[in-house]
């Protein structure tokens, strides 16, 4: 029997449900830029790295969303549950860790975005911290997401540019099923950030938290997968469009790398022609907004589910202290370390990226744990196959951190 | 996550037993707390102070007593794990742990009902606190000799002694009673075999109010709310059940086995059992009832086919009828009789065809002489009635006409075959209009 909520719910998921926030919001400044990078550095040839990204982020956000449905208990928690109180730690240090990056990438593309305009980034990083923790303590949040949804949805522009920008189709399916790469420092860089930009830390733990804090059922998780999977197919997307406009336009011109923001929105001229700047901006913006209102509740929710009761925004800062504390953090240290004077924000941009990767390792392999865990799992325990292609995706990454950090120490 | 109420905080404790009961705040047992989270892989030695393994598990029996006693450890001799009886046990401290004798049997560990591991099981597990009516986590486990036995006396949920146990070395090894709870206080619900019944809850959990029970079953995971309700009286499970979520319900029963799941339904009041099987699919909602007593499950089976949105989909078959010719003496015994299950206030009276003649309640029953017969009762106003497929509006309507706390439902031949009270009309409407998706604190958007 279809009840009233469950009509709700369904419609609430298709339009804005956690993993379609989760997809956009993974094209986040970082994300842009690093594709914007991929194709811009590599043309069409290595498009393959992202379909390899989006089918593993396809595949571990729906194993999160089962775990949380599941197990009614955050990645965190059920990390300390099973592995102890070290391995506990060490997850979420390292998610910790991830998300500090990332937001730093958030806080990096505001910077970037503002300085097309002509502003600098001592007066707009500041500016997004304190109406970012406004907005999310004051509890106007709902709203304001709404906004910066609308506003990242702008980078569906990509799609338009990216058939305006007349690519070669071709090489561009080519490029999808034929997976090869120069085997330098550069390629090994884009790839392994592609993997960590996609399969971002952050999300997975956002989706099984959720599903936590909703409460979903099981019954709702017919619904919850169908939105993850929308969600993580818009991330490939867009990204698809990004790296195929880039390849048209940047690469055909015989540019070969970024070095700064005004460059990646040339990308988006066939479409937009002088205002090409401006939506890139805006979609910028709204992009990192959207992720950086995430991005500390997110981790403040896995710290505090690391101690064992969750903490909310419901609860006062005397109640809640780790949570305030995680919390104000994060979007101090992300904001404080763009203001270094000198830093390069396309620098940060990808190489949190590449940090996400590594630090996805750990997280990854718990998961891949927990997943194959009766105990925990009962009947929605992972069997064999699904397990190797788990496996799989965490050998991948290996591969790629490995390969860096040989590049990073054979120098 | 959610606003304990203030009111109940605490009282649970000076209800049941008062604090001075509670063998965690004794000093004798505050003195003498060892760590278990500290324990874990230290050596264990024989007489002589010759170390024959470390520390693995601690093996405890749960029982009837509230505290449950250590029955073995699970030690590692030469990379096997070993089970070691509790009896042989000499010495248990923080320091050392010293066993009896130098002849060791090495017994396969073969976990047995009614035994969990401390460390496996307990320790870094969701655990319910049901003094403070939430879902925590265990930091560190403390045991106390108590009774002449070793037992856990309390769950230390402190961060700062979580944190504690991260460092090396001696810092690990200190315990740090912060804020524990005593062991009677709260329920332990991971095990993997599912039959750790610890009845030291039980006692508490019962002090709680339904809805308090119906909250903490919903924070948990499907094979802990199994655990849970296990632990209720099946009684208090069923209230618990009422103020449930519909959907966490049916979630609930997806994970409970058939019988045990026919068992609470049945306890339930019959509209509100007949909501949640409505709710189910076919073969599951068929699985219930044929496990349950036959004439509850043939109620069940009217009241599931009416349409929630009729009259006969949200009542209560349960009616006490009596003829007009009985005496006054026989209803107010069938009132007695029925004094458990009866929410309603008197006897629906019936010609000797059946048909619905007047209401009576129970105070005109006490004063009336005993062995006159109802009939002599029946007077204006007679009861408001309706069909069993008036549509929810009409019935809201015929409520506020009459100003009534109940309304008879009806058949096609004006038999009385159900009531509706004013608070199933509330449940309903509110169903209706407003259950919108609005669960969870809102934290992630």
């Amino acid at each position: 029997m279809v009840t009233t909520r469950k009509i709700r719910l369904a419609a609430f998921l298709a339009v804005m449900g956690p993993g379609v926030i989760a997809g956009l919001a993974d094209d986040d400044p970082a994300g842009i830029t690093t594709y914007s990078q991929l194709g811009t550095q590599f043309g069409y040839r290595m498009l393959w790295t992202l379909v390899i990204a989006t089918a593993a982020l396809i595949i571990f956000q729906d194993l999160g969303s089962r775990i949380g449905v599941v197990t009614r208990q955050g990645l965190i928690g059920l990390v300390r549950q099973k592995y102890g109180a070290r391995a506990g730690s060490f997850s979420a240090i390292s998610l910790i860790l991830a998300n500090l990056g990332t937001m730093t990438a958030e806080f990096a593309g505001v910077a970037a975005a503002g300085q097309l305009f002509g502003i600098s980034r001592y007066i707009t990083v500041p500016i997004t911290g304190l109406v970012i923790s406004y907005l999310v303590l004051r509890g106007t949040f709902k709203k304001a997401e709404r906004v910066f949804f609308v506003l990242s949805a702008v980078f569906l522009a990509y799609i338009i540019a990216g058939f305006m920008a007349h690519p070669n189709w071709g090489s561009a399916l080519k490029g999808m099923v034929t997976p090869s790469m120069p085997l330098n420092h550069q390629a090994i860089n884009i790839a392994t950030a592609t993997l960590g930009t996609t399969l971002a830390p952050w999300g997975l733990a956002f989706i099984q938290s959720y599903a936590v804090d909703k409460r979903l059922t099981r019954e709702d998780l017919k619904l919850l997968r169908a939105d993850v999977w929308v969600g993580s197919l818009l991330t490939g997307v867009i990204g698809f469009f990004v790296v195929i406009t880039c390849a048209a336009t940047l690469n055909k011109e015989h540019i070969f790398s970024i070095t700064d923001a005004s460059q990646a929105a040339v990308a988006l001229k066939p479409l937009a022609g002088t205002l090409a700047k401006d939506i890139f901006a805006i979609g910028i913006i709204g992009a990192a907004l959207l992720a950086a209102s995430i991005l500390p509740l997110s981790t403040a929710y896995s710290v505090s589910d690391l101690t064992g009761s969750p903490a909310a925004l419901d609860d006062n800062f005397q109640e809640a202290p780790l949570f305030y504390s995680t919390f104000a953090a994060i979007t101090i240290i992300g904001g404080g370390l763009i203001m270094i004077p000198g830093v390069s924000l396309i620098w940060i941009l990808i190489s949190s990226q590449i940090l996400n990767a590594i630090l996805l390792l750990p997280l990854l392999s718990y998961m891949y744990g927990i997943a194959k865990d009766k105990k925990l799992m009962g009947e929605f325990v992972s069997k064999r196959p699904s397990l190797t292609v788990y496996g799989s995706v965490i050998a991948l990454v290996a591969i790629c951190v490995i390969a860096q950090f040989w590049f990073l120490f054979r120098k | 996550m959610k606003p304990t109420p203030v009111s109940s905080i605490n009282t649970v404790a000076k209800r049941l037993v008062g604090r001075g009961n509670l063998v965690i705040t004794r000093k004798s047992v505050r003195d003498s707390l060892v760590s278990v989270a500290a324990l874990i892989g230290c050596q264990v030695q024989d007489p002589n102070g010759k170390s024959i393994g470390k520390l693995v598990d601690i093996v405890v029996r749960h029982g009837e007593e509230t505290y449950p006693p250590v029955s073995g450890l699970i030690v590692k001799v030469a990379n096997r794990k070993s089970f070691i009886n509790g009896a042989r046990i000499s010495k248990l401290t923080q320091k050392e742990i010293t066993l009896s004798s130098t002849r060791i049997n090495l017994e396969n560990y073969q976990r047995r009902p009614g035994e969990s591991l401390l460390d496996a099981d307990v320790l870094d597990h969701q655990i319910v606190d049901v003094d403070g009516l939430q879902v925590v986590r265990s930091s560190d486990l403390y045991l106390a000799p108590l009774d002449k036995e070793i037992r856990v006396v309390g769950v230390d949920i402190s961060f700062v002694s979580f944190l504690r146990r991260l460092f090396p070395g001696s810092i690990a090894r200190r315990p740090t009673p912060e804020h524990v709870l005593d062991w009677a206080m709260v329920a332990s619900l991971t095990d993997s075999t599912g039959v750790v019944r610890t009845s030291s809850s039980k006692s508490a959990l019962s002090q709680l109010r339904p809805a308090d029970i119906a909250d903490l079953i919903e924070d948990l995971a499907g094979h802990e709310q199994g655990a849970l309700i296990e632990m209720l009286d099946p009684d208090l499970a069923a209230d618990a059940l009422e103020e449930m979520e519909d959907d966490e319900l049916e979630s609930l029963l997806r994970g409970l086995p058939a019988e045990r799941s026919a068992q609470l339904l049945a306890r339930m009041e019959p509209d509100e059992s007949a909501e949640v099987l409505r709710d189910l699919d076919e073969e599951h909602r068929e699985s219930i009832l044929s496990a349950m007593e036959k004439g509850i499950a043939k109620q069940l089976r009217v009241l599931v086919s009416f349409d929630e949105d009729l009259a006969g989909g949200i009542m209560t078959t349960h009616l006490l009828i009596v003829k007009e010719t009985d005496t006054v003496a026989s209803a107010l015994k069938l009132l007695v009789e029925n004094k458990e299950r009866d929410s309603s206030d008197g006897v629906v009276v019936v010609d000797a065809k059946g048909q619905l003649i007047d209401h009576i309640q129970t105070v005109e029953l006490i004063a009336a002489k005993s062995t006159s017969i109802v009939l002599d009762l029946v007077a204006k106003p007679f009861p408001t009635s309706v069909q069993i497929d008036t549509p929810i509006a009409e019935v809201v309507e015929e409520f506020s006409n009459n100003r009534g706390s109940s309304i008879i439902v009806v058949d096609e031949k004006n038999k009385p075959i159900g009531r509706i009270l004013s608070d199933d009309l509330v449940d309903a409407l509110s169903r209706s209009s407003s259950r919108g998706f609005s669960k969870g604190s809102g934290v992630l958007s």
